[in-house]
């Protein structure tokens, strides 16, 4: 007769890591830094995130990597499903509202996941929406999240929403300088945040398709 | 061999059921053999008896007439006001599915119910799950995979019917691709069409739609000819009780019927 | 006893859940392991995945509550209300969302436009609201193309109470204000997670809902004219965010009318502060 043990069924851990979206006028960028850790270990300096989905949408998913693995599979099997049951490929808009159904499906056992999409609409304009774990989700224009997600999300409301700045007309901004902030964004966070480091991968979705970039970040 | 031979060619004779007589019936049960009793089962020749006869079953219906335009499609429906004391508003032939699909019949209309129930929640699903609406062929081809349902009950699946649907379908819609038409059977086979006629008076109304349709016409003309057609083939009078996805409102049908 | 669900969708994509209490833990490990099967079809049937542990709902509240190593924060929404008066129904909220402290938007879409004549409103887990009112949405519209003609009030909210109530105790979290006009005129009702549901001519429901009450309840009449009433609901949730810190962001106005609901207004909190500050303050000495 021993005395009670107590077990617990701790299934998650925060791999941590940031990743961000910004959405311009014919175009939509999806970043995210490639460090995966463990509490104070760095795992790996190397583990992307961000996924380039068939559909030309891009995937950008925080929060526990096997978990973000499990789920982009899963949406790739439901994008081929789709193609092959409606003979067209999904649209952004309709993989964002899918995303959530899918996150949902999971409420009582949630994917640890925090997730950010970006693609083009209908009309070829940029759109991004950002989810928390259980499939709540949000259009937006721009959007961070992340372990550095509250460091750089209000450096993204003035530099790209041209928040709390007087006289400023909003308007997008083109491509180079979008690219611009971003960089200096994760080299910023970087800095500040340690489970944020070593590379960053920025996915620029066109009408013409996507494009990868990797860029340095400080691997300390 | 030659049994085999006979039951071939009376299953062909099956086309003109109506015309055969008592004795050709009997002879006609005589050589069929059990392979009709089942709805499992395949006959030597490789047929399925009950899903042919359902589609025979189609041929006993009112008649219904679907014509598409680059405007939009047409459905019309006739329908048989058998008795003055029978209201008309109560037979109901073209329903919609969703704010872009509407769908008519002709053959068990009980039948039919049950689809148009499956349709209706498989566009609102895809709704739900894409926050977009179903294309006109997605939806056709999830009505279509009803209708395999009967019978035994498939791994993970349950039979819904113990026979094949008796009814014929024609599925009008407007998507990306912009309107169309199709025509699903009771075997789930399903057609694009640009003018279909199903029910009793179809081989006439074909006939007349092959004649009359171009590319070209718009929806009234559409409208009217579908009423042209329509009334060649009723055998009672045309008028706005017995016509039926926009579901054109009887003062409107009356009016179009004086327009002829 | 233990209860586990075994969330097994029939048509929908959240039809009512199928509850069992597990005899064994072979039981709960089948259950799991019948979720696990991704098909093509996950869709028509969707399920809800429930960890195979033997009590699923402590699972949850603890990867939930505020001491969890790896805590899950989910989105929470928070001032709204909604009253009846004379001209029909208004609807207001702000629009800030919480993870914790962190404000995750400030533009969140607390009312939900369920269908061009019925509002929902979002306060709770947004995720929970958000889709159990898309699923009422779901619902009455089969219901409009069954019975030819719309849902009342009274059963969409009451739809919604009962789907709710078959995940009781599993931790959704929803509290919900359902309007509209049907055929017995302008109507409001109160739905939470709990599977309560009340009929009443005034509701505010959130963290900041006391706050928005003091206002509101001062001046509530029936007979307010839609400009008053807008006037009175804008500033009943812009003195909730002054005080609420889990509220802020925006506030918007809808009015729902015989014909449906109308979209009145969205306005920075900000602004209206100064806007209001500038006004002079009624004198309370009599």
């Amino acid at each position: 007769m021993g005395g009670n043990i107590e077990h617990r069924f701790s299934p998650y851990t925060d791999n941590g890591g940031t990743t961000l979206a910004i959405a311009g006028e014919d175009f939509c960028v999806v970043a995210g830094d490639t460090r995966q850790s463990e509490g104070y270990l760095i795992n790996a300096r190397y583990s992307p995130k961000v996924y380039h989905l068939k559909n030309n949408a891009v995937l950008a998913t925080g929060g526990m990597h096997a978990d973000g693995v499990a789920l982009v599979k899963r949406i790739g099997q439901n994008l081929d499903w789709y193609v092959h049951k409606h003979e067209k490929q999904m649209s952004a808009p309709a993989l964002a509202q899918m995303l959530s159904t899918i996150l949902y499906s999971k409420r009582f056992f949630p994917y640890y996941v925090w997730n950010t999409l970006g693609g083009l609409d209908e009309n070829g304009k940029g759109c991004v929406f950002s989810y928390d774990p259980v499939g709540n989700f949000e259009k937006q224009h721009w959007s961070c999240s992340g372990s550095a997600g509250h460091l750089i999300q209000p450096f993204l409301d003035n530099q790209i929403g041209h928040k709390h700045q007087s006289n400023v007309e909003h308007h997008l901004l083109p491509l180079d300088q979008v690219l611009k902030i971003v960089k200096d964004a994760f080299n910023g966070a970087t800095e500040r945040d340690i489970y944020t480091g070593d590379f960053v991968e920025i996915f620029i979705i066109t009408k013409d398709g996507v494009t990868v970039q990797k860029h340095d970040l400080k691997k300390d | 061999m030659s049994l085999r031979g006979c039951l071939l060619f009376w299953v062909f004779g099956l086309r003109g059921l109506c015309s055969l007589n008592q004795f050709q019936l009997n002879l006609l049960n005589l050589l069929r053999s059990e392979y009709d009793q089942g709805v499992n089962t395949f006959s030597p020749e490789g047929r399925l008896f009950q899903v042919e006869y359902a589609i025979e079953a189609i041929k006993l219906g009112s008649t219904a007439v679907g014509i598409q335009t680059a405007h939009g499609v047409v459905l019309a429906v006739e329908k048989r006001v058998t008795s003055t004391l029978l209201e008309p508003s109560s037979i109901e032939k073209i329903l919609e599915i969703d704010t872009h699909l509407g769908c008519a019949m002709s053959g068990l209309v009980a039948d039919w119910r049950t689809m148009i129930d499956h349709a209706r929640v498989e566009a609102q699903n895809h709704w739900f799950t894409y926050n977009e609406r179903i294309k006109v062929e997605s939806l056709t081809q999830a009505v279509c995979d009803l209708a395999l349902r009967f019978g035994e009950s498939a791994d993970g699946e349950d039979a819904i019917m113990s026979r094949p649907f008796g009814v014929a379908l024609l599925i009008g819609g407007v998507d990306e691709k912009g309107p169309q038409l199709f025509h699903a059977d009771p075997s789930g086979t399903f057609t694009r069409f640009d003018a279909k006629a199903i029910g009793s008076g179809s081989e006439g109304a074909q006939t007349e739609l092959q004649e009359q349709y171009h590319k070209s016409l718009t929806l009234r003309e559409a409208e009217l000819l579908a009423l042209k057609v329509l009334k060649q083939v009723m055998e009672e009078k045309l008028s706005g009780a017995n016509k039926g996805f926009r579901i054109l409102p009887e003062a409107e049908v009356n009016e179009l019927v004086a327009a002829m | 006893m233990e209860t586990t669900a075994t969330l097994r969708f029939l048509d929908a994509p959240a039809s009512i859940a199928a509850f069992k209490h597990a005899a064994s833990e072979d039981d709960i490990e089948a259950t799991a392991s019948a979720c696990v099967d991704m098909a093509p079809r996950e869709f028509a049937h969707p399920t809800f995945d429930i960890p195979a542990i033997n009590n699923p709902v402590e699972f949850l509240k603890h990867q939930t509550s505020v001491d969890a190593k790896n805590r899950i924060k989910i989105q929470h929404g928070t001032t709204t209300l909604a009253f009846k008066f004379n001209h029909g129904v208004i609807v207001a909220v702000d629009s800030r969302a919480t993870g914790g402290s962190y404000i995750a938007s400030q533009t969140v879409k607390k009312v939900i436009e369920i269908n061009p004549y019925l509002l929902g409103t979002m306060a709770g887990g947004a995720a929970d609201c958000s889709y159990w009112e898309r699923e009422l949405g779901r619902r009455c519209r089969i219901y409009e193309l069954n019975n030819k003609e719309r849902i009342s009030v009274a059963a969409a909210s009451k739809l919604l109470a009962n789907m709710v109530y078959a995940y009781k105790g599993m931790g959704l979290s929803m509290g919900t204000m359902v309007t509209g006009w049907d055929k017995t005129g302008p109507q409001l009702y109160y739905v939470d997670s709990d599977g309560q549901r009340l009929k009443a001519d005034l509701f505010s429901v959130g963290s900041g809902s006391t706050y928005a009450y003091g206002v509101l309840d001062a001046g509530y009449k029936p007979d307010l004219t839609p400009a008053e009433a807008i006037d009175l609901a804008r500033r009943s949730i812009f003195y909730a965010t002054y005080r609420d810190a889990y509220s802020g962001g925006f506030v918007s106005i809808y009015h729902v009318k015989e014909d449906g609901w109308e979209f009145i207004s969205r306005t920075d909190v900000n602004d209206l502060y100064y806007q209001y500050a500038a006004e002079p303050k009624p004198s309370l000495a009599a």
